[in-house]
């Protein structure tokens, strides 16, 4: 029992470590093929980290001391959140049990917010401006992201997410139709927000409606492949919570042959949800920098209703 | 809650949240068009318990609320807006600002007329329950907050049909009104649309303390 806990916690956290560069590189492919353009191999994130690991780290003299330590706390936090959702097994694993999902949320804030604070601490003014456009936006993401997962737990009465999981696959689809929508889209918008994709935010350095990649102006080295490795991770850990509690939280096994069946149905997943995202991405154009905050202010009042309709609809 | 009472809150619920489309958007023409889309849903949800109920009365109701309401009251607004004028907004409005606060109002509103007015009302139990009537309040409230919220005439006259909506969903709801009574209020609020439509022509803004101005 204690071996079969084992491995699949180390299998769990070493698919959301290994892997999660690997779907951000499919969906930059797709995204290129789709729009006749031949594009990166899908392994370049592994390229791109192997290459700033080699690299020195040239540190800004106007820095402070958490510009240094900002990177490692926020990938560890991403880490440690791999312990505590269901991203792969549908079982507890180890360290399950040192906090829920309110838990999980307050720790991906914790992670945003440090790494603003550490773009802060770099005292560049560019970094400054990202770190307070992100401010400006994340009141309202939080919001979302707290109401969603209370309202989760209002519905299933528990505020554990793998007992969440196990709840909606032992009841019929009928029984959860209307309120299990508000909140896929709740937070279906929310992911595409955090992720930083197209009707939000275009990628690169070029940019001036960035808003993610802005923290990073003056990193380099392994400071800048550690905070991009932790950009993989946040979307590979938001996207399995979409995937696994919101959108198909059927066919995850566990148990010691069963569980290895999870990497190819979690990879089917995820190439569902990358297809969706290249449709979105392909065929809408940016949102103005000063309309995301209504766009947010859209999904934090699907949130809440959501909890309201939580309230009167479960009878 | 069987098939049926889902579709039936499903689309309850998307006039509560059409509702919210016309409160966020700053297009008039698109508030206009919204309300076109709330009266769709609400002629389908009367066409569904139509059926249900097999009351001719219903069916008749809907294809009214199509004629008068998505087609005629949107045909008369229209036309009060000049072609030149087709993509005209409405300015100096923060949209997150009055989602949160339309939010707020709604949630403290319902929650407590519900809760002491509705809660202990029994409906036809075959169709929906009663907590289906969130719905139409959430929609009056709404329609309310839009008229407050508003300066620009046709959005305001858009908050007084979105009231009126409300309650022919109560009416669809609640209990069967005679027939008669609801056609009347509906030939009622399209001829308060005509004549606001020529008061459109003339001013097409009112803000709330004008009379005090002198």
């Amino acid at each position: 029992m204690e071996e079969t806990l084992l491995l699949e916690t180390i299998s769990q956290v070493l698919f959301t470590l290994l892997m999660a560069p690997l779907f951000s590189g499919i969906m930059v492919k797709l995204k290129a093929n789709v729009e006749s353009r031949k594009g990166p191999s899908i392994f370049q994130p592994y390229f791109d980290l192997i290459k700033l690991f080699k690299k020195e780290i040239l540190i800004p003299s106007t820095s402070g001391i958490f510009f240094k330590i900002g990177p490692y706390l926020s990938f560890s936090i991403y880490l440690f959140i791999s312990f505590l959702i269901p991203v792969l097994i549908p079982t507890p694993v180890i360290f399950t049990a040192s906090a829920d999902f309110l838990g999980g949320a307050l720790l991906f804030s914790t992670a945003s917010f440090i790494k603003a604070l550490a773009a802060f601490d770099s005292g560049s003014n560019y970094a400054k401006l990202g770190a307070s456009r992100i401010m400006s936006f994340n009141f309202l993401a939080e919001g979302t992201l707290i109401t969603v997962f209370f309202a989760v737990s209002i519905l299933t009465g528990t505020n554990n997410p793998y007992t969440t999981i196990e709840l909606l696959t032992s009841n019929p689809l009928s029984d959860l139709s209307l309120l299990h929508l508000f909140s896929l889209i709740a937070f279906f918008m929310l992911f595409l927000f955090e992720t930083g994709k197209i009707p939000l935010e275009s990628k690169g350095v070029q940019e001036l409606g960035m808003i993610d990649s802005s923290l990073n102006f003056e990193y380099s080295g392994k400071l800048l492949a550690l905070n991009e490795w932790g950009s993989y991770m946040k979307q590979y850990l938001l996207g399995s919570v979409l995937l696994n509690v919101f959108l198909f939280p059927w066919g995850l096994f566990s148990g010691v042959p069963f569980f290895l069946i999870d990497i190819p149905i979690m990879f089917l997943k995820w190439m569902i949800l990358i297809i969706i995202i290249t449709v979105i991405e392909t065929s809408l154009a940016k949102l103005r920098l000063f309309r995301i905050i209504d766009y947010l202010t859209v999904a934090f009042t699907f949130s809440v209703l959501f909890l309201i309709l939580t309230e009167v609809i479960s009878v | 809650m069987n098939m049926i009472q889902s579709i039936i809150f499903l689309i309850a619920s998307m006039v509560a949240i059409s509702g919210f489309y016309i409160q966020g958007i700053e297009f008039i023409i698109a508030n206009i068009r919204g309300q076109s889309i709330q009266s769709i849903l609400i002629a389908s949800l009367s066409f569904i318990m139509g059926f249900l109920e097999r009351s001719l009365d219903l069916i008749i109701l809907g294809i009214m609320v199509v004629i008068l309401r998505v087609i005629l009251i949107n045909y008369f607004l229209e036309r009060t807006i000049p072609k030149k004028r087709k993509f005209s907004v409405e300015k100096y409005l923060s949209v997150p600002y009055l989602l949160i606060v339309d939010l707020i109002f709604i949630v403290l509103s319902v929650i407590l007329i519900y809760k002491f007015v509705f809660s202990s009302m029994i409906l036809r139990e075959s169709i929906a329950p009663s907590n289906i009537l969130v719905f139409p309040l959430i929609t009056f409230f709404q329609g309310m907050f839009l008229i407050a919220s508003r300066k620009s005439t046709h959005t305001q006259i858009i908050g007084y049909v979105e009231e009126e909506n409300a309650m022919i969903l109560f009416g669809i709801f609640l209990l069967p009104i005679p027939l008669i009574i609801e056609a009347s209020i509906f030939l009622d609020v399209l001829a308060l649309v005509v004549i606001s439509s020529i008061i459109v022509l003339e001013k097409n803004e009112h803000n709330p303390v004008e009379d005090l101005i002198g």
